[in-house]
């Protein structure tokens, strides 16, 4: 086992390399190009030091796509910890385990979809006049109801597509980690005759305290990634109601004005946020 | 007692619901992907009607979405491949041969993950525009290498990890060297799990668009972007056509239900044990 062997390095280098030069290389050429004044129509651009930087502060989009992007976080982990911890209790609590297999297969469909798709899917359910999802209402009232074309409502109803993704998927998660439990615990509870959300407020969740704080974690990441459902159902609107960082970025780089250089500063911001932050909560749930 | 066997009788309602809600929706659009425009422009949502294959011929006869369908399976397959060869050996190493740097290799590999998709798309699509690379298979294939390599080796080291250590032992002893070991030993044993990850990279690649969106603008275009295209389109909207196209796009990923969820359940078997 300890005699020098060559298979570290040989199995290693090309993978590293090949991971390196893909990344740090976009990487520096981000933070190269948010310091010129480059434009889609004209390639050559020249340095400007921090001018982007300095209008991004002033401009209030930039700043409403902050506070979007900040409440999509927020309530997409929130919600989607909570629903999975719910089913995942019940999912442990009432069915038998035959069931309950069928059941962890079913709630890994919507995550598995592209997200294209189940963006389309839930735009057309949410249609004001031939949607399904609207249509009790519409039935009930005479009214049509349009959720995705009212600022007040569009934000939350995108978020409910990601929670609907993500929140079944950890549900199945939240399942395999109960199950991985010693059993004594619980059966002590019994005896002392605890009741069933004593058991898991007070023992079960306190167990699993460090891989939900992952999973949370791994949301965090993933939440950043709202990008695909926001462009197929709302593409920020209405106005900029759901207008969240890297939306306002794309719409800056190519769809609007084509300043690539002003949305690859916002991107260079993101950048160092998210590192920053991810790599505190990496090192804290260590 | 009664209160318990009500609570429990809430709970399978409850769960029951959800499980309509996870495979309800795509059900819907898989129907609907097989009715005429008159039987979707319903004031009322129909059930019953007479199904048509109109919308999925009028979508397989587009150029475009055979197109994005052919550059999606070669762009998604090249990726993954590479993404294998190269992670597969890498993950292996980093597992069974850990010295310094194994943590911060570790942490590095799960770092790409934090990079924003418009930080990384927004400076290559400068740069493959300035090698005259824009919008090509060859472009989106070295792009999605990034993340098909990135998950597959993040997925990997936990299956090698699991690979008995004494199976390996007593290989060594019995002659064989380290490349045989990893070949002939560490891989087929680890091979289910292996299979997982490199499934999920497939669904992972399959699934991407915001990359494809900035980096593609015709010939290279993949399913995703051509869907979403569809979805965009005006006032006559010919919804039958979008139903259909949703469900092209859908079909591979939902094909490998059944491996990621074994992938998940070996995942956490360790733990029982």
């Amino acid at each position: 086992m300890k005699q020098k062997n060559s298979l570290p390095a040989v199995f290693l280098t090309p993978a590293m390399g090949i991971l390196a030069v893909l990344a740090l290389v976009p990487t520096a050429y981000a933070i190269y190009i948010s310091f010129q004044n480059r434009e889609l129509s004209r390639p050559d651009g020249s340095l400007i030091g921090f001018a982007n930087y300095i209008d991004l502060f002033s401009d209030r989009r930039f700043v409403n796509a902050i506070g979007v992007s900040l409440t999509w976080e927020a309530v997409t982990v929130g919600m989607t910890l909570l629903i999975a911890i719910g089913l995942g209790i019940l999912l442990f609590e009432c069915v038998s385990p035959r069931a309950r297999n069928l059941l962890a297969l079913l709630f890994l469909v919507p995550v598995i979809l592209p997200r294209v798709s189940a963006a389309f899917v839930w735009k057309f359910a949410f249609h004001p006049l031939y949607g399904i999802a609207t249509y009790p209402y519409k039935a009930i009232t005479g009214e049509p109801l349009d959720l995705l074309s009212n600022p007040a409502t569009a934000l939350a109803t995108v978020a409910l597509v990601d929670v609907w993704q993500w929140g079944l998927f950890f549900a199945v998660i939240v399942l395999k980690l109960l199950e991985t439990l010693p059993p004594q615990p619980f059966e002590a509870a019994r005896l002392d005759h605890a009741r069933t959300w004593e058991i898991y407020a007070f023992i079960a969740l306190p167990m699993l305290k460090a891989p939900l704080i992952s999973l949370a974690f791994v949301k965090m990441i993933e939440s950043l990634r709202a990008f695909d459902l926001i462009y197929v159902m709302t593409r920020g609107g209405p106005g900029i109601a759901t207008e969240t960082l890297d939306m306002y970025a794309f719409s800056q780089g190519f769809i609007e004005s084509g300043r690539i250089s002003y949305a690859s500063s916002m991107a260079v911001l993101m950048m160092i946020a998210t590192s920053i932050a991810f790599t505190f909560i990496w090192k804290r749930v260590q | 007692m009664a209160t318990h066997t009500l609570g429990r009788l809430i709970g399978r309602l409850i769960l029951g619901l959800a499980a309509f809600s996870a495979v309800f929706p795509m059900f819907w659009t898989a129907l609907n992907a097989f009715k005429n425009r008159v039987d979707i422009v319903t004031p009322t949502p129909l059930f019953i009607f007479e199904p048509t294959l109109d919308n999925f011929a009028y979508v397989l006869g587009r150029e475009s979405v055979f197109a994005g369908l052919v550059n999606s399976l070669l762009i998604s397959g090249a990726a993954v491949l590479i993404g294998a060869a190269l992670g597969l050996p890498a993950a292996y190493a980093i597992a069974r041969y850990p010295n310094r740097w194994s943590r911060d290799i570790q942490f590095f590999v799960l770092s790409l993950r934090f990079l924003p998709p418009v930080a990384i798309a927004i400076p290559l699509m400068v740069i493959w525009l300035d090698f005259g690379l824009y919008d090509t298979r060859l472009s989106m294939i070295v792009t999605y290498s990034l993340l098909t390599l990135a998950t597959i080796i993040w997925l990997s080291v936990p299956a090698f990890a699991r690979v008995p250590k004494e199976v390996e032992e007593a290989a060594r002893v019995d002659g064989y060297g380290p490349y045989a070991i990893f070949f002939l030993i560490a891989l087929p044993i680890a091979l289910r799990s292996l299979i997982g990850a490199v499934a999920f990279a497939f669904v992972l690649v399959w699934n991407e668009f915001l990359i494809a969106l900035m980096l593609t603008t015709s010939d290279a275009k993949t399913l995703p972007i051509v869907a979403s295209e569809l979805t965009q389109l005006g006032r006559d909207v010919p919804w039958g056509i979008l139903n259909a196209s949703v469900v092209l796009l859908s079909i591979p990923p939902l094909l490998f239900i059944g491996v990621l969820s074994g992938m998940l359940n070996s995942a956490f078997k360790r733990k029982t044990q």
